[in-house]
């Protein structure tokens, strides 16, 4: 079961290794992201056809796209999309998890379907959930709930097999109900493994979102960006990649904030090394 | 000896025979075009690889995979331990990777279907973008965990800057590097299909979606079926890998 320690906690623990470098860097990160935008820039006006984003025209499309309420609207079915399916993914996901930790025949039973749904390709369930589901929302949310809940349950699972055996035992001999047990030592002790899942799960989900939307034209974020990039309108198709870029960061400060405030007596670095 | 191993592995083929078992049931008691039972997704998938068609789609996916995944790693790796040799430039680029790392890729193909067209260079570029993030991440975060002091020792005995990393910085690497191609397996597989879907439609997801589209249910799970196995042996390749290099990662 060691494999499954290493999959689930080893991702780097970006956040964190970002914080520590901020002390003395703000020169050169200043002049690397002018130069970013410069090459950029001139080698999409000497090399590239005029539609094609550069960031001067990005930045003059950022206001108008931020006021557009087509723009908006997509925006707001994909963070719904994208919470709805996470809250039920961390329910679900939690569920299943601490079932798997805690029982070792439900471990054993249930374990292969997990590896091996989690090792797929998530987006290629898109044509059978299509046709499941039709060309609706609901496509969205079940590719959201399949791209994100393998993580979730993985690192719930390891969290809920490490409690430690002392704890356990010293609330058996106060004759603890099963009950309080779970939600009171296990639940706790499972919460760093299930904020590291939800790290991992969060940009999956985010992913499943994008990806639903191109395949089934659903209005959303993703659909906008696939709109707007037909029909030639790099720049306001490419603030939308921006703001995406923001959600993915924002959910790895999220983590980092949540991991730090919550549980400051958990080092991540100390256990991926 | 016997008895252990039977009670350890029992539940496993148990929990196999009762999927499919469910599976069969399922395909079965709803309508054809919704589920195909096990059955006959096995004829869907044998008519599959006699029929030559499945071969011809694995290796053209194959060939993408491979070309976006070694040239990731040709571009990763360097630059990984380039960036964390020079100090001012990891500090310079590390937000804009970080950035770019949490990035949904996916978000990216349209941009690139629009510019690049059709052909093959767009969807290596698709799998490339997929790929190169988590090995470039992963070096960088390995060559600076570098003790200093092996370094120092090298450069006192005035070691060259090409022996230093061949001698240093390649083997300390190494493991991290693995951690990277381990994260970046079962990516460069999510580049490689969604190129496959949202380009032009060739390979293993040509597959699915030339199935989907004559309603040829008992084809979709056979596809869906191959792809995951796929991937489930490409993540068990994965982790030896990155097991194997572990283990001089004291």
């Amino acid at each position: 079961m060691s494999q499954t320690a290493v999959i689930s906690t080893s991702a780097p623990a970006t956040p964190r290794a970002a914080a520590r470098s901020n002390s003395s860097g703000f020169v050169p990160r200043l002049v690397t992201g002018l130069a970013i935008l410069l090459v950029w820039e001139i080698v999409v006006r000497t090399l590239a056809p005029a539609y094609v984003a550069k960031p001067s025209t990005v930045l003059l499309a950022i206001p108008r796209v931020l006021v557009d309420p087509a723009f908006l609207q997509a925006l707001g079915a994909t963070l719904w999309a994208v919470s709805e399916g996470l809250a039920i993914t961390i329910v679900a996901g939690t569920a299943i998890g601490v079932l798997m930790g805690r029982s070792d025949t439900f471990d054993r039973m249930i374990r292969v379907y997990i590896n091996g749904f989690n090792a797929m390709p998530m987006i290629i369930v898109l044509p059978l959930f299509s046709l499941w589901f039709g060309y609706s929302s609901a496509t969205r949310i079940a590719t959201i709930i399949f791209a994100a809940i393998f993580a979730i349950t993985m690192n719930v699972a390891d969290g809920a097999r490490s409690v430690p055996r002392e704890y356990l035992e010293v609330a058996r001999s106060f004759r603890s109900s099963r009950l309080s047990v779970l939600t009171e030592i296990v639940l706790p002790a499972s919460m760093p493994y299930l904020l590291a899942g939800f790290r991992l799960a969060a940009g999956r989900a985010l992913i499943g979102a994008v990806v639903a939307e191109f395949f089934i034209s659903q209005g959303g974020v993703g659909y906008y960006i696939l709109y707007n990039s037909r029909s030639y309108h790099h720049n306001e198709a490419f603030v939308g990649v921006l703001l995406l870029a923001g959600f993915g960061v924002g959910f790895e400060l999220l983590v980092a904030w949540a991991t730090q405030r919550f549980m400051p007596w958990y080092r991540r670095d100390e256990k991926t090394t | 000896m016997h008895l252990t191993i039977l009670r350890r592995h029992a539940p496993l083929w148990l929990s196999i025979f009762a999927g499919i078992a469910v599976w069969e049931i399922a395909g079965r008691s709803t309508s054809a075009a919704f589920m195909a039972p096990f059955s006959e997704t096995l004829v869907r998938l044998w008519q599959l690889i006699t029929r030559g068609e499945f071969i011809a789609q694995f290796i053209d996916s194959s060939e993408l995979f491979l070309t976006g995944f070694v040239l990731a790693l040709a571009v990763g790796a360097p630059l990984g331990m380039l960036l964390a040799r020079v100090r001012v430039l990891r500090i310079g680029i590390e937000p804009y990777l970080m950035t770019l790392y949490a990035t949904p890729m996916v978000a990216l193909i349209p941009f690139i279907l629009s510019i690049m067209g059709f052909g093959f260079a767009p969807k290596v570029l698709v799998v490339f973008l997929f790929t190169v993030f988590p090995v470039l991440y992963n070096t960088v975060e390995g060559a600076r965990s570098i003790k200093p002091e092996l370094i120092e020792v090298a450069r006192s005995f005035r070691t060259s800057e090409w022996a230093l990393w061949r001698e240093v910085m390649l083997p300390y690497t190494l493991p991290y590097m693995m951690t990277g191609v381990r994260q970046a397996i079962g990516r460069a597989l999510v580049g490689m299909i969604a190129a496959e879907f949202f380009l032009s439609s060739t390979g293993l997801g040509q597959l699915i979606m030339g199935a989907s589209q004559d309603f040829d249910t008992a084809g979709v799970f056979a596809s869906i079926f191959v792809i995951g196995l796929i991937g489930v042996g490409l993540t068990r390749l994965g982790l030896v890998i990155e097991q194997h290099f572990a283990r001089w990662r004291q």
